[in-house]
């Protein structure tokens, strides 16, 4: 078969789409961005491939009438490549602690750090067996928070402390998240199949996706940082085409793109091919991109993805006085501390960082119809409420497209320049 | 002799000292506390600093307690000065050949013009983005792995400072990694940061007239890396005459605000005091 592949390595996450000759997308794969963004790319790609391959798993077991268990199959993936980087996490902290640990606790360091790998994992392991709740999927969000919870539970403040045992933790991620792993399909398909019970169907199923070549004839990388990209450069587009272009494939009749990511915030306006016809894009200043309200949940100690509902109970938005996203941090502690609601500041919160955005939009021409909202922060419901009032107050009605898959979009936009290069 | 309490409630840390008079009729300096506020409720930091604060000094509930920063609202407040005049005041309560202050804080930096007794003649304050800030010098340091501590020494031995001009503090994180990627060191990093902060602040002492010394306040007063930068901004920036081009500060410069809080405190203590004494004269 012959595949292309797109990758968009953004300041907060890295995320490839692999298209068909057809330009139908066969895998979408995403990765929290780190310093070797050669690395960032090739999980980001691997976790595509893998989506593909599931898909096409997918696809067989229904012929066969086993498609039902291929969510848990996927699921016992997900938990044998979880497992594996546990190993190696828990190799490179003991390792550690037996070079730079006083000799008098290494003993307890080794046990201590041993026992919060076995617990973790023996969380996993339970969570696979219950229905599946939302959370980051990302080793560093899912290890990270249970580490450091079973060790504030076992730290010893006069022996192996939290702190130490979090600062071998901190190292040792880096280097996890640094170094190749063997991550791929065929790594660990087969003992996720066993642990689902090898369902008859299944692993047929298994055998063709493993045998289908999915080496991509073209590869197209955009994003943060692009001069740095690790790919050669006639394979780089500038993201601004690529998020145009995407969008485009998304919804053809998008004329104006709003793209808020982690770290800028593009407006964009296309014609009728999805070619760039201007755009306006934010300072460095993290006012009005999505690292605002992640320094907002950092604040307030919740999680990114808890924002957006809270602000949705609000009653009465508060109106955010300050721009800079360290000043409203401060603003928000002192309102908190005046005894105005916490939903309420969240509401003002993700107001301003939409005014932001309609500034940049009112630079870039305006708002036409059909207007398609991507990023990370499209799935932010606050988020989307507030552009939708502001962008009706402006411009009058328009259609607003969401994607679920807009964080996609810029990867998209890649891909389709890639295919266009086989042409 | 009355005892006074200032509290100076800022965006980075609570300070708190509580000064008596001696037997000559000194003020001196009895206790002071202070601590970094990081993501607790401000009124337990308050609260915890300030009677920390009363405990080390011994004096018993002291008579007046002012606040000053964000103290507006401490419940137990006696009352409540304007950060300009406490800064200026305790300023030259530490160093007396002191005509202006320049506070750098954790969010904000101001720079007051005074007169030798300590009266604001003019003050400008820095703009409404934290880059430049003591919050953008902390959250660099964070990324680069150095301490407070080490922040000023390091910077010292920067030979060639990486021109920083204005960096987001939120959006820093990155341009710090890529700094790193690109061969630059710790110690030039710091410098050129230190450097781009004192020209910021050399620009607001600029634009002020005062004719002494310079006193370095708030929690950057000990940054020796910071007054190292700030000497050679004002050197470049300053008219040549010596005298406004002196840096000095002190060891307790951290707590100036609290100082000249309890400074004014115990002054409107005493008014209040031979006002009351009046009134029962008269009845």
């Amino acid at each position: 078969m012959t595949c292309v592949v797109g990758i968009d390595l953004g300041s907060t996450t890295t995320k490839a789409i692999i298209l068909d000759e057809n330009q139908r997308v066969l895998g979408r794969g995403i990765t929290n961005s780190r310093s070797n963004y050669e690395l960032a790319a090739a999980v980001a790609r691997t976790e595509a491939v893998i989506n593909a391959r599931f898909g096409m798993v997918h696809q067989r077991a229904e012929e066969l009438g086993a498609a039902d268990a291929v969510g848990r199959l996927r699921r016992a993936f997900v938990l044998e490549q979880m497992l594996h980087q546990l190993r190696h996490l828990e190799r490179l902290t003991l390792e550690e602690v037996a070079h730079s640990a006083p000799a008098g606790l290494r003993a307890p360091f080794a046990g201590a750090l041993s026992e919060i790998c076995r617990r973790i994992a023996a969380e996993e392991e339970a969570r696979f067996t219950q229905p599946p709740l939302l959370r980051s999927d990302f080793f560093r969000d899912a290890a990270g928070s249970a580490f450091m919870r079973i060790a504030e539970e076992i730290a010893d403040p006069n022996g192996v402390s939290f702190d130490r045992l979090i600062g071998v933790y901190d190292k040792c991620i880096i280097r996890v998240e640094n170094e190749p792993l063997d991550l791929d399909f065929r790594d660990h398909i087969g003992s996720a199949l066993q642990r689902v019970g090898n369902p008859p169907g299944l692993a047929d199923a298994v055998d063709m996706a493993v045998a289908s070549d999915l080496t991509p004839a073209a590869t197209v990388g955009t994003g943060y940082g692009r001069a740095r990209l690790p790919f050669p450069k006639e394979q780089i587009r500038s993201e601004i085409l690529c998020h145009g272009l995407g969008a485009h494939a998304l919804f053809p009749e998008t004329r104006t793109v709003l793209d808020i990511g982690g770290q800028d915030t593009k407006a964009i306006q296309v014609d009728s091919a999805g070619i760039v016809t201007s755009f306006q894009m934010n300072d460095r200043c993290a006012a009005g991109c999505g690292r605002y309200l992640g320094y907002i949940a950092d604040e307030m100690n919740l999680g990114l993805h808890e924002l957006g509902p809270l602000a949705e109970q609000s009653r009465r938005c508060v109106k955010i006085s300050s721009t800079c996203t360290v000043f409203a941090g401060a603003e928000l502690r002192e309102r908190l501390s005046l005894g105005e609601k916490r939903e309420d500041i969240l509401a003002g919160l993700h107001r301003a960082i939409i005014l932001r955005a309609m500034s940049l939009l009112a630079r870039s021409g305006g708002v036409s119809d059909e207007f398609t909202f991507t990023g990370g922060v499209a799935k932010n419901p606050a988020a989307v409420r507030a552009l939708r009032e502001l962008v009706g107050e402006n411009y009058g009605e328009r259609t607003l497209n969401i994607s679920p898959d807009s964080i996609y979009t810029g990867a998209l936009g890649a891909a389709i320049f890639a295919a266009r290069t086989l042409d | 002799m009355p005892v006074t309490s200032g509290i100076d409630v800022g965006s980075g840390a609570v300070k708190a000292v509580v000064m008596g008079t001696d037997d000559q009729g000194e003020e001196r300096l009895l206790a002071k506390v202070s601590s970094r506020i990081r993501r607790r409720e401000v009124a337990k930091v308050v609260d915890e600093v300030f009677h920390a604060a009363v405990e080390q000094a011994g004096a018993g509930e002291p008579d007046y307690i002012a606040t000053t920063g964000e103290g507006e609202e401490v419940p137990f407040a006696t009352g409540h000065f304007y950060g300009m005049t406490t800064h200026a005041r305790g300023a030259l309560y530490l160093e007396p050949r002191a005509r202006a202050v320049l506070d750098v804080g954790a969010l904000h930096t101001r720079a007051v013009a005074m007169d030798g007794r300590g009266r604001v003649l003019d003050y400008k304050m820095t703009s409404q983005c934290a880059s430049g800030s003591g919050q953008f010098l902390e959250n660099i340091a964070r990324y680069l792995g150095v301490s407070q501590e080490e922040i000023g020494p390091l910077s010292l031995q920067g030979k060639n400072p990486e021109k920083v001009s204005s960096i987001c503090a939120v959006l820093a994180e990155t341009d710090v990694i890529n700094m790193v990627s690109r061969g630059i060191t710790t110690p030039d990093i710091l410098r050129g940061v230190h450097d781009s902060m004192a020209d910021r602040f050399a620009r607001l002492l600029r634009s002020l007239q005062f004719d002494g010394a310079i006193f370095v306040s708030g929690g950057l007063a000990s940054d020796l890396g910071l007054r190292a930068a700030l000497k050679d901004a004002l050197d470049k920036r300053m008219p040549a005459d010596t005298a406004s081009r002196e840096v000095v500060t002190h060891p307790d410069a951290i707590f100036a605000g609290a100082i000249g809080a309890a400074l004014h405190g115990g002054f409107r203590h005493r008014k209040l005091q031979r006002a009351a004494g009046t009134r029962a004269e008269a009845d």
